[in-house]
């Protein structure tokens, strides 16, 4: 069974806290540190807790609907035009969206 | 081995699946066309468009996994794989991690004039990214999304081969079986069949050493050398004391170097987890029945029979059945013909040819039917095997059949023995001096004569029957 929840004050650690907002491509304000830091511990003990459940014989559950995917015909259709495609774009030249120079 | 240390090589093959349309959406996959010309709102990753996954793809991930002697799981999850970059608008990859379609297998190669077993770990489906330009713009990277989203099969080895060749024997088995199954093109040229590999040094008996990974291999060529000089970097590296780091390293076609890619560093954290978008895969074993009882006769089996049916020796018939279209060639050609005249022709003339057009045998300016007339008229004995060879290079030139050729030239050989006797008879009295000389002892005049009837008959007399007509008069 699971406990009641209750709100511990365990801190998300500084360097992972950058490591995440690096890889979600957020910064984040030195001044929201401690803050951010204790809401996402918060939320990581909170789901830790699943942990103390026992679930030895559960296949894990990927979906929560009993289904199986759905398949489609291999059809092909033209969908969308180069113009419709390229019409939300910040930046494009000729046919192609454009991005700063990515330098490998 | 380099200078007494050990090469482990394990290969990830990226072979994007033949269908007509992509993995998760309705666009074209069709090569060559104009950029961002085949994006459907999904491939572009617009708010709120839902994957939904192609039934084709599906079926062909399962027979190339039947192919590799493989297990197909009856489940398997989509999971995204997320990472930032800017030719995958959604950002994340729609892939399987632990879940994939296909689980471990194998396949023969031959190394070293020995068959030896590489082991799979898996195959899975994936999207393909788009595609970037870096040099259409001093400032700027263009991306063309056309390939965003079309279906990929990843195949992962096991670290089994220990040399350049296995590896390359490797993916040439792979694309061979895929080929056959024609589950994939494997055109390496536009990028249908690539490979990643992984290559790490130790001295022998010692553990296994870190292994970096080299990135989009599309040529045998480039996967050989790719994997020499990623070997000795590493090893030189260890020599002197230094230590490798795990990291991808990319390929320079020009210097054939190996750099690292530094770019990709901060992508190796990939927070896998299942697509909400995409339910579990579900295969039913009567489904994967009916697929298995579609799979055509793969090249090893091919290879056994060729030589069973056609006393094709090991070596010629590996060669002909490692292309699945030249072994089609070969079987429409040997049809009701002798096996061992159409071998040579095959393997020699037409590969010869083929090779200086650097033309592939579906271009061959030979029909099958064509080259079978022309090995007809050989076995049959109307034409010489001198004149065939004539007649096979105005075959290649003008497209003509052989025997248009034959008709119109007048080539057929003369075999009648009336005919050659006359001639025989002209040389002998025309040449009593070399006669005389070779009736002394002087056999190898015996050429002479040949030549010499030969020449008479415009190169059309039967060697054979030539021969034994100088023979038996010379020698009375």
């Amino acid at each position: 069974m699971l406990k009641p929840y209750i709100l511990e004050n365990m801190e998300f650690d500084k360097d992972s806290l950058y490591k995440l907002g690096k890889l979600s491509k957020i910064q984040i304000d030195e001044s929201k540190l401690k803050s951010l830091s204790s809401d996402l511990g918060s939320i990581i003990e909170f789901i830790d807790r699943l942990k103390s459940i026992d679930t030895e014989n559960v296949d894990p559950t990927s979906n929560s609907l009993d289904q199986s995917l759905v398949m489609r015909d291999d059809i092909a259709s033209d969908v969308n035009s180069a113009n419709e495609i390229l019409e939300n774009a910040p930046q494009k030249e000729l046919d192609f969206f454009s991005v700063p120079k990515v330098i490998e | 081995m380099i200078n007494g240390w050990e090469l482990v090589i394990g290969i990830e093959i990226h072979a994007q699946v033949k269908s007509k349309s992509k993995l998760f959406s309705s666009s074209s996959t069709e090569f060559g066309s104009g950029p961002n010309s085949q994006v459907s709102l999904v491939d572009a990753a617009m708010p709120g468009m839902l994957p939904v996954i192609n039934k084709f793809c599906v079926e062909q991930a399962v027979r190339s996994g039947i192919g590799l002697n493989a297990k197909i799981n009856n489940k398997s999850i989509f999971d995204r794989k997320n990472y930032f970059y800017q030719d995958l608008p959604q950002g994340y990859q729609i892939s399987q991690f632990k879940d994939p379609i296909v689980g471990n297998g194998f396949i023969e190669i031959e190394s070293e004039g020995q068959s030896k077993k590489i082991g799979i770990e898996r195959l899975h489906l994936e999207q393909d990214a788009g595609k970037s330009l870096h040099d259409q713009d001093p400032n700027l990277t263009f991306v063309d999304l056309n390939r965003s989203g079309i279906a990929l099969m990843e195949i992962v080895s096991m670290p089994d081969m220990k040399s350049p060749d296995e590896a390359v024997e490797y993916v040439k088995k792979v694309r061979s079986i895929l080929r056959y199954l024609d589950t994939c093109d494997g055109n390496m040229e536009q990028g249908s069949l690539r490979a990643d590999v992984n290559v790490s040094v130790n001295k022998p008996g010692d553990d296994l050493g870190t292994r970096c990974e080299i990135k989009n291999l599309n040529s045998f060529k480039y996967i050989h050398s790719a994997i020499i000089y990623e070997a000795k970097r590493q090893i030189k590296l260890i020599e002197s004391g230094e230590n490798i780091i795990q990291e991808t390293r990319l390929y320079n076609i020009d210097s054939g170097e190996t750099r690292s890619m530094r770019s990709k560093e901060d992508a190796h954290d990939y927070r896998y987890f299942p697509d909400p978008d995409l339910l579990p895969l579900i295969l039913e074993d009567d489904w994967i029945k009916k697929i298995r009882s579609s799979i055509p006769e793969l090249p090893d089996q091919k290879k056994e029979r060729f030589i069973r049916e056609y006393s094709l020796s090991e070596y010629d018939s590996s060669v002909i059945v490692s292309d699945k279209s030249t072994s089609d060639y070969y079987e429409k050609v040997v049809k009701d013909r002798n096996p061992k005249l159409v071998t040579t022709w095959v393997t020699s003339e037409l590969f010869s040819v083929l090779n200086k057009k650097n033309l592939s045998i579906d271009e061959s300016p030979i029909s099958p039917n064509h080259l079978g007339e022309l090995i007809d008229n050989i076995d049959s004995g109307k034409i010489s095997s001198r004149q065939a060879k004539d007649i096979f290079e105005e075959m290649c030139e003008t497209g003509e059949s052989a025997n248009n050729i034959i008709n119109e030239k007048g080539l057929s050989q003369i075999s009648d023995e009336g005919e050659l006797e006359k001639l025989v008879d002209n040389v002998i009295s025309s040449n009593p001096e070399n006669v005389e000389k070779y009736k002394n002892g002087k056999d190898k005049l015996f050429g002479f004569f040949v030549g010499e009837a030969m020449k008479l008959s415009k190169g059309k007399a039967n060697p054979k029957v030539l021969n034994e007509l100088l023979k038996s008069k010379l020698n009375t």
